[in-house]
């Protein structure tokens, strides 16, 4: 492995690395823009020179191999200097509209001025006019004259998507971003090139005017959108979660995340969730406290022959809830009869090709450990004829916390409310369980976002994570619903506190359509 | 108009055997889409999606090539394209103003084809004759050079333009 100087410090890359990786591994800033470590080089911006010992002319840091023994720095005064200038190219006809763009905040443009441009600009021409607000497609909005034509989102449609809508039409400075003959960026993947534009030339149509991103805060979790379980970031501020992007995972998803996952965040905040227990028949149903609910649901299992308790899950709780779960209605009630509700079985095994899956649920590889270590799967026609013939007088089902992602939902409803009772663990509110005949009780339960575990994707990978944001301080996770179910304490002290939601005097909250 | 585009089987066959010249695909863009200009006077988006299938390469990277040079056109020409050089020398020496006379005495705008289908006059890079600058090309093989307004119109009217 060669050894070399950066700004000069001295240390080891590996064979074939280009001076700009070694600047990363060595932790020293370099500007750059158009270099993005999931894409192919282009080295279009010129402005990560850098000077190379013996070399007569400054080098592109992201297109020059390292050699052993080479000493390069950025820090020379020639180097600032190009890099400025290079900057003030870049800035030309860029608008310079930070205090009406989307991006201000995580601009990569507006980044490196402050840390290499920091120049008085010298242009007195006119600035180049183009199109402010191009509908590229369902997903993206494009900018024409923040767009610093870096060619990243034309490479990742190439290289990444491989959907080739985009390109760069006419030359010079009325060069620009486009697609042809208008036809639309739309592919699963398109959002991914919001983030990987360092200006903001794409932004967001879902999060755009929506927060200034400097209010927002991140945690780290893992996509429950589907088997594959990409690591993601929630960005969440007092009034809900915004916006879902990628994280470096390069044993999972690399650099991106697909379209699909963005949306994940949408099902979490207030406007949907179940807030407080429901006990009760179809529309005579009472609203009760959380604990009420699931005290009183505890009652009715224990108080229930363990023959005549059927538990359905679904594959969108953590291991850890698995794990409190199984062992309760094993070892505690003695039940037998357990069953996994597959949303879309002929849909399982899909795969795009780079991340998305047809399984849509986070955890289908732990609930079938949990299976197999636990207790034996029921069929379910095992379930169907359990509940018919009236075998079958509690059923308790863990519901999909993403409901949208199980099509048979009304018709399953329907199926375990013909039982006596029907105990339903959910996250989000539907409308369906307010009007079932038998004895219901609806218990909240946390989302993704709001609580510590881990799930298990496609491949075996355990992946753990941490809860982020509470949106609804009141809702359990399975584990805590399972202590009260049996009868014992959880300590209520410790619970976190919700946020306050959605403030209602913003005036981007009467937006249109964009 | 657009949407009568089609190729001739010689010129399909010469798109063919352009593909076979080179190492990559791209390297038969500009070929190709001068042939479809030689066969249709213009290059329409239905030829993109030709050419798109044929080189088998993505469309957006074929309009790359046909957006970025002045030489294909992307609109129906008249009979006359005059394609006037504002590049530095011709620009320098008079390019910008012979636009505008030539604009004004065949009643057009820069971009535009004349209402009976004649002419149609572009603004255009250098165009390698800075030494006879300013000049023009018309159509796809006449260069006029040294030009001045007046000599430049009584050298089209001499074409029968
Ligand atoms: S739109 Fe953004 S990512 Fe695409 S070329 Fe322009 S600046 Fe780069
Ligand atoms: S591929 Fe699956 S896990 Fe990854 S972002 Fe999309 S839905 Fe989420
Ligand atoms: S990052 Fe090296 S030229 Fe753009
Ligand atoms: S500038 Fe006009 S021919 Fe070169």
């Amino acid at each position: 492995m060669p050894k070399i100087k950066v700004n000069g410090q001295e240390i080891e890359v590996p064979e074939k690395s280009t001076v700009i990786q070694a600047f990363k591994q060595a932790g020293v800033d370099i500007c750059h823009y158009c270099w993005h470590p999931g894409l192919s080089i282009a080295g279009v911006c010129r402005l990560c020179m850098v000077q190379v010992e013996g070399m007569p002319k400054l080098q592109i840091a992201c297109n020059t191999e390292v050699k052993e023994g080479m000493s390069v720095n950025n820090t020379s005064d020639v180097v600032k200097e190009t890099v400025k200038w290079g900057l003030d190219f870049h800035l030309i006809n860029h608008p310079l509209d930070c205090p009406i763009c989307d991006q201000a905040g995580e601009c990569g443009l507006q980044d490196q001025y402050m840390q290499f441009g920091s120049y008085d600009p010298e242009m007195a021409e006119p600035k180049v006019k183009k199109s402010k607000a191009v509908d590229l497609g369902p997903t993206v909005m494009l900018d024409k004259e923040r767009c610093i034509l870096c060619s990243r989102c034309v490479r990742f449609t190439d290289e990444v998507s491989k959907t080739n809508e985009l390109g760069i039409f006419n030359r010079g400075d009325r060069s620009e971003i486009g697609t042809v003959q208008g036809k639309p960026l739309d592919n699963n993947y398109s959002l991914n090139t919001v983030d990987i534009c360092p200006v903001g030339a794409l932004t967001s149509k879902d999060f755009r005017f929506r927060q200034r991103v400097w209010y927002l805060k991140e945690a780290d979790s893992i996509c429950p959108g589907c088997s594959t379980g990409c690591s993601v970031k929630v960005h969440y501020n007092e009034e809900g979660v915004w916006r879902v992007k990628p994280r470096v995972n390069p044993e999972v998803n690399g650099h991106w995340m697909c379209d699909v996952g963005r949306n994940t965040y949408k099902y979490v905040n207030l406007k949907s969730r179940l807030l407080s227990g429901k006990v009760g028949k179809r529309d005579l149903w009472q609203e009760v406290s959380v604990e009420d609910a699931v005290r009183s649901a505890g009652l009715k299992l224990r108080e229930t022959s363990p023959d005549a308790i059927a538990v359905v899950y679904t594959g969108q709780y953590t291991n850890e809830e698995y794990a409190s779960a199984f062992k309760f209605f094993k070892e505690e009630l003695k039940v037998k009869n357990v069953f996994h509700w597959l949303n879309n079985p002929e849909k399982v095994n899909e795969f795009d090709g780079l991340l998305f899956r047809g399984d849509r649920n986070p955890n289908t590889k732990g609930l079938e450990n949990a299976f197999a270590s636990f207790g034996a799967k029921g069929s379910w026609d095992n379930l169907q004829a359990g509940i018919n013939g009236r075998k079958f007088k509690t059923v308790i089902v863990f519901g999909p916390e993403d409901q949208s992602v199980f099509p048979d939902l009304d018709e399953k409803i329907k199926m375990f409310s013909q039982a006596e009772n029907l105990i339903w663990l959910t996250a989000c509110a539907n409308k369906s369980l307010d009007s079932v005949g038998g004895e219901t009780w609806q218990i909240p339960v946390k989302t993704y976002i709001e609580k510590a575990g881990s799930f298990t994707n496609f491949q075996g990978k355990v992946q753990d994570f941490k809860a982020g944001t509470t949106i609804v301080p009141q809702a359990l996770s399975v584990s805590e619903a399972v202590e009260l179910m049996a009868g014992r304490e959880i300590n209520w002290n410790l619970r976190p506190r919700g946020v306050g939601g959605p403030k209602t005097n913003y005036a981007v909250s009467d937006r249109g359509e964009l | 108009m657009a949407s009568t585009f089609s190729m001739s089987a010689e010129g399909l066959a010469f798109i063919k055997k352009e593909l076979t010249r080179y190492e990559t695909p791209y390297s038969a863009i500009i070929p190709s889409l001068f042939r479809v200009q030689a066969e249709h006077g213009w290059v329409p988006p239905e030829a993109v999606v030709l050419l798109g299938k044929t080189l088998n390469l993505p469309e957006a990277h074929i309009n790359e090539v046909l957006y970025f040079y002045t030489m294909f056109n992307t609109k129906p020409v008249g009979k006359f394209h005059i394609q006037v050089c504002t590049n530095i020398s011709c620009a320098m020496n008079g390019g910008r103003e012979l636009t505008q006379a030539l604009c004004k005495h065949y009643g057009v705008e820069v971009g535009q084809t004349s209402a009976d289908g004649k002419v149609t006059i572009n603004k255009v890079e250098c165009l390698g004759s800075c030494d006879t600058a300013p000049m023009m090309q018309v159509n796809a093989d006449s260069y006029l050079e040294n030009l001045t307004p007046e000599s430049a119109i009584k050298k089209l009217k001499e074409m029968g333009a």
